[in-house]
């Protein structure tokens, strides 16, 4: 017999309720967001229901004011002054209240007062994270919540036997999660916060803004943070460069985009960039994990998007920005094409902006050169030069004083990381008088065949090259080709665990909404109209939905009108199986005194008559079992046990 | 308190009635739930002694009637009489003016009489020229039947079987009894002189209270499903009717009561069941009462009981 069943009711019922107060405290400190002083507070929790459950006093009710009182004051001065953030001053509240709470619980009312406030430090942490070890948290709340509400019904009725209710909160529980899920599917998503702004913190990347400091790239390149997975629509042969943004004017220390951006509109389904004939486009699927930047990434070239919102921004690079992307996970679909994207622009002289002091790279770039060659020649020339002759390192020195960057990593160093060889490799081209500018973004990316999606890291942020060449952007990728490190197969399954979890439950969209809706409306649009389109599913779920829902309410209401006298009924069951194991005729269709008599027959026990006197008395007589009852009940049944 | 006068009862007419506990027991309960008896058995078995000395032992009144074939309704309920020196009639009640009344061989009746003996029992008042008298109470009838005899008898159609509570056959007395019986001198002097082991008016007072005895959902459920598998059973052609429902309720209230509860158990429906409702339906191939108490039986040892 399991110990916990073997538990009293009660018992399990405190059980429950430390529990529920730590699956609260640990949602909040597993966001991150607790400094250690909460953290150690949090602690108190464990002597605090150690003691609960051993059934010792409750802490003296001044201490428990005096106590509750400092908490409030320390929490407004928290509020407006310390973290100067009521949000995460609530969640200090909280702990701070669960750990007075668990040394001070006496009446019923208390339980539920945790049980509130583990609710609320639940809504708390859900706008602080979006981890996955939120969602496992979560989940267990809501099965003890359940639990303990049901258990609360029966001790309240003064019933102490032991446990017969698994089958009663399994339905519940159940039937919670499918409303949880009917709820999450059904109510509408509206961007935004309940909060107002956002508590999530997003991974602070470099090279996707406006202005990039040179050899910012360094500091990231050892960061395994994943930026984003990518499902292809079918096998696309590597390399994979995953394109973000370019950026044209380097004044020495930093490149700058000084592109003007032009907002872009929908097109039925899709942002349209260029016009391309889906059958050459590679779809790719991308999650984005939430940025500090407003960039959408996609491979070289995208000529269209679909995904959420009505507009966005891009500019004559083809780099995309959606403001509202930014600090959010984000999906959409990409599609690129392969073919070469013509030079549009008229004033190509952006393309050739040199920073002062060139006179060293441009004889450099004469030396490897020769004057007969095409610019591709060239170009060619140089990425293999510089690819040879400089080796790839990430502890690069900080340049002597008066040294440009570049100048240190071509004549001095002679090692760095993508942005100086493709930063080299420009100013080379540009002094040659072809124009060419810089791209940011991912190269490569590790192929997760769990889920046969590529996850793209932080450590995967690159920089190349594209050039004019003969009127066509061409990429050139001066930097040598380094090793990637393998990830172990627990470890990509577990990202395929998570990226489902972002995808699926966390970037929950209205955009998602619709997809469900277009498809669950596909047998009932053949005489389309569109403008019902999504209306039509939302009602189909809500008609087949509803009523299964209303359904298994009152399947589960039954069952627990039969279920009502659980212990009681529960310990008659077992002496009735009991007697049947010894031999006795027991079947279904028994009532109490074959039982007893049966029980007589295969030798049990002289407590049989009192025990089925006690068991017709509570069960049908409608009285409410007392302790001693109970206590006797429960004593008539262990001697019929042994 | 109850539970004992009831104990006294039981015992005092087991004095007199020996090794028919069982049957003396549904008798009492029938009493107490203020219904009627149908005793079927062959004669010389005691069913006269059993509705005498439950008559004698309640301290009620009591009248044997012998239904035979020319009997008519007034001879049991009675007739105006005119009287001369009033010079008016007056009403001249019959034997049905009792507590406790034995219908003896009630079958070998016209059926005219039967149904005004029937109608009287359902109402419990009886109307002569239209003037009504209510009936003594306790009120309670035990009607016999002869099973073997078949000719010149009118036997009793559903809808009077219906009325009466239970029906009970007494069987042979188990043989030391009857050992003992062949020596006894059945005299209806010695159970006349019987002392009653409880009054009319406790009687009375107990009948009301079994009403609040306690029935909880699941046995009227328990109940519902007897009745409705006995409409379903393809080896009856009549099942149970709404009134059998009620009088089964009744009865095991009324047994409950009896074993000194406040509350109904399954066993109280098992126990009572076959009783009450045996000889309610009619089964495809009919035979005899005793075959559809054991078809009740059979139906319910496929009816979960309530836990």
């Amino acid at each position: 017999m399991p110990s916990v069943i073997g538990c009293s009711m009660p018992q399990i019922y405190k059980f429950l309720t430390a529990l529920l107060a730590s699956t609260g405290c640990i949602s909040l400190v597993i966001t991150g967001e607790m400094n250690p002083i909460m953290m150690i507070t949090g602690i108190g929790l464990f002597p605090g229901y150690y003691r609960f459950l051993r059934g010792m006093a409750p802490a003296p009710k001044w201490a428990v004011s005096s106590f509750s009182f400092l908490t409030l004051i320390v929490f407004f001065f928290d509020s407006f002054v310390i973290s100067n953030d009521s949000f995460l001053g609530v969640a200090h509240l909280t702990i701070t209240f669960q750990v007075i709470k668990s040394f001070a619980l006496k009446e019923p009312w208390d339980h539920l007062q945790v049980y509130f406030m583990a609710l609320l430090q639940l809504i708390v942490a859900s706008e602080l994270t979006n981890s996955i070890a939120f969602g496992i948290i979560f989940l267990l709340f809501l099965v003890a919540f359940v639990s303990a509400m049901v258990l609360s019904h029966f001790v309240k009725e003064g019933t102490t036997g032991k446990v017969r209710f698994r089958a009663p909160v399994f339905a519940i529980s159940v039937l919670a999660l499918f409303f949880t899920f009917l709820f999450f599917v059904s109510l509408p998503r509206v961007s935004g916060k309940i909060w107002g702004k956002s508590h999530i913190k997003s991974i602070r990347t470099v090279g996707f803004s406006e202005r990039v400091d040179f050899g910012s790239f360094g500091d990231i390149k050892a960061d395994p943070t994943v930026i984003m997975r990518v499902e292809l629509s079918a096998a696309e042969g590597r390399p994979y460069y995953w394109r973000g943004m370019t950026l044209n004017y380097f004044d020495g220390t930093s490149w700058a985009n000084t592109l003007e951006k032009v907002r872009i509109y929908k097109d039925g389904e899709l942002f349209m960039i260029r016009p391309f004939r889906q059958e050459d486009a590679i779809a790719q699927k991308i999650f984005l994990e939430p940025m500090d930047n407003e960039v959408l990434f996609g491979m070289s070239d995208i000529a269209a998007v679909e995904s959420a919102g009505y507009s966005m921004a891009t500019d004559f690079a083809h780099s995309l920005f959606l403001p509202f992307k930014k600090g959010k996970r984000f999906n959409y679909l990409a599609y690129s094409t392969r073919d070469s994207v013509p030079v549009a622009e008229k004033n190509l002289l952006r393309y050739l902006q040199l920073p002062p002091g060139m006179e060293g790279i441009s004889r450099l770039a004469k030396d490897i050169t020769d004057p007969g060659d095409s610019p591709d020649q060239r170009a060619q020339k140089i990425e293999r030069y510089l690819m040879r002759n400089y080796s790839y390192s990430l502890s690069v020195p900080q340049p002597p004083d008066g040294m440009s960057p570049i100048d240190d990593f071509l004549f001095n160093t002679r090692k760095g990381y993508c942005e100086h060889y493709a930063t080299a490799m420009i100013l080379m081209l540009r002094t040659l008088g072809i124009p060419s500018r810089i791209v940011t973004g991912f190269f490569g990316g590790e192929t997760n065949d769990y889920g046969q999606y590529i996850i793209v890291r932080q450590s995967n942020a690159h920089s190349w090259v594209e050039a004019d060449i003969d009127g066509i952007w061409k990429r050139f990728d001066p930097t040598p080709p380094v090793s990637e490190d393998v990830t172990s197969g627990i470890s990509l399954f577990l990202d395929m665990i998570r990226m489902k979890w972002g995808r699926y439950i966390v970037a929950f969209s209205l955009f998602d909404q619709r997809e469900i809706a277009r498809f669950m409306s596909l047998p009932f649009r053949l005489p389309s109209m569109p403008e019902l389109k999504s209306l039509r599913g939302t009602v189909l779920v809500i008609v087949f939905a509803l009523p299964a829902g209303l359904m298994l309410v009152w399947v589960i209401m039954k069952s627990l009108r039969w279920k009502r006298y659980g212990p009681v009924t529960g310990y008659y069951l077992r002496v009735r199986d009991l007697v049947r194991k010894r031999g006795g005729a027991i079947t279904p269709f028994s009532t109490p005194a074959d039982v007893s008599r049966e029980a007589v027959k295969t030798g049990m026990g002289s407590g049989i008559s009192e025990f089925v006197t006690l068991y017709e008395e509570h069960r049908f007589g409608g009285k409410i079992m007392t302790e001693e009852a109970g206590a006797n009940y429960k004593e008539l049944f262990r001697e019929l046990n042994n | 308190m109850e539970r004992q006068s009831l104990k006294r009862l039981q015992e005092s007419i087991e004095s007199v009635i020996k090794g028919k506990s069982d049957a003396v027991k549904m008798a009492i309960v029938t009493l107490l739930g203020k219904g009627h008896l149908l005793l079927e058995d062959v004669p010389g078995i005691g069913k006269t002694t059993l509705a005498f000395t439950l008559a004698k032992a309640t301290n009620c009144s009591f009248q044997r009637v012998q239904f035979t074939s020319d009997l008519l309704p007034t001879d049991i309920i009675g007739v105006n009489i005119y009287n001369p020196d009033t010079k008016e009639f007056e009403f001249r009640s019959g034997p049905l003016f009792a507590n406790i009344i034995l219908a003896d061989e009630i079958n070998r009746t016209n059926p005219k009489t039967q149904s005004a003996l029937l109608e009287a029992m359902n109402e419990r008042r009886v109307s002569v020229d239209r003037r009504t008298y209510r009936l003594p109470e306790p009120f309670m009838v035990i009607a016999t039947q002869n099973p073997l005899e078949y000719h010149g008898t009118f036997p009793l159609p559903e809808s009077q079987l219906d009325r009466f509570m239970m029906h009970l056959k007494l069987g042979y007395p188990a043989l030391e009894y009857e050992r003992q019986v062949l020596f006894q001198q059945a005299s209806f002097d010695s159970i006349e002189s019987m002392e009653p082991a409880i009054s009319s008016e406790e009687i009375l007072r107990m009948q009301q209270e079994v009403d609040a005895v306690k029935i909880d959902d699941s046995l009227v459920d328990y109940i519902m499903s007897i009745i409705t598998h006995t409409r379903r059973s393809d080896k009856i052609r009549l099942g149970v009717s709404p009134r059998g429902g009620q009088f089964l309720l009744k009865a095991v209230k009324a047994t409950a009561y009896y074993e000194g509860r406040e509350y109904v158990t399954p066993d109280d429906i098992k126990g009572a069941a076959p009783l009450v409702l045996g000889h309610r339906i009619i089964l495809k191939a009919q035979t005899y009462i005793s075959d559809a108490e054991r078809i009740i039986e059979e139906i319910m040892s496929v009816i979960p009981v309530p836990v």
